[in-house]
């Protein structure tokens, strides 16, 4: 049987923060680039294989970087972002229904037909940028949520108290 | 503290007679120097598999390293 082992190189926690920090330059970099080239397919690449280099970056770091209570951090923070994010969602989902059942129901028409017969304005394709941008903003503010309590049950847990060992 | 209850450990104690510092304990454990420092100041309280892990490095068993204070109920 095939067996994967991963035997990449190693290098040590600090390294692998800094690491981090240039991944995330070269993907704004890419963000603009991909902005200026009109080409989203460029920039989606460039964050999956950004996500995949630092996963294996991870796994190559000698000290021990996760353990049990860096772990139970990780689980409150993600579990109070959930809690706190399905209400927003579901508030924002709320009001787009009211909205649209507000108006009248029914699928719109297969073919324009006579330029006379429909206003133009609703044969237009859906607004996909605005879209696009309501969902950044929501992901944006679950990403705050999380770092807050992420902050919030680190300083809890004692992640930055110090001692007498102190460095 | 975790959930309130009273969880108190020697852990300092024993790394006093051992001569160790925060940083061997916890490579010798397999977690992070922050999680000694949380343990013993009380601010965290270990799985029962990294309790029993401390305790056997310092060739202790696990009521002597981690006391558990049991709350008395006042009559």
């Amino acid at each position: 049987m095939l067996k994967i082992t991963y035997s990449g190189c190693t290098m040590k926690r600090n390294t692998f923060y800094l690491l981090i920090g240039i991944v995330a330059l070269v993907e704004v970099g890419i963000f603009w680039l991909s902005v200026r080239l009109e080409a989203p397919l460029l920039i989606q690449i460039a964050f999956i294989l950004g996500v995949i280099l630092l996963y294996l970056a991870r796994r190559g770091v000698e000290e021990t970087i996760e353990d049990e209570r860096t772990v139970m951090i990780t689980q409150k923070a993600a579990l109070r972002t959930l809690e706190v994010s399905w209400v927003i969602f579901f508030v924002l989902s709320l009001g787009s229904a009211v909205i649209a059942f507000s108006r009248p129901l029914g699928l719109r028409p297969p073919r324009p037909g006579p330029q006379e017969m429909f206003p133009t304005e609703a044969l237009e394709l859906p607004v996909f940028g605005g879209f696009a941008i309501i969902q950044m903003t929501l992901l944006c503010l679950m990403i705050f949520l999380y770092v807050g309590f992420r902050v919030y049950y680190a300083r809890k847990y004692g992640e930055w108290d110090t001692d007498e060992e102190q460095d | 503290m975790e959930n309130g209850i009273p969880m108190k450990n020697r852990i300092k104690v024993y790394r006093a007679m051992h001569d160790l510092t925060q940083e061997a304990l916890a490579n010798a454990v397999g977690v992070t120097r922050q999680t000694i420092l949380a343990i013993e100041k009380g601010k965290y309280d270990p799985s029962l598999e990294l309790a029993f892990k401390i305790a056997r490095y310092f060739g202790a068993s696990i009521e002597e390293v981690f006391l558990y204070d049991e709350p008395t109920e006042d009559l």
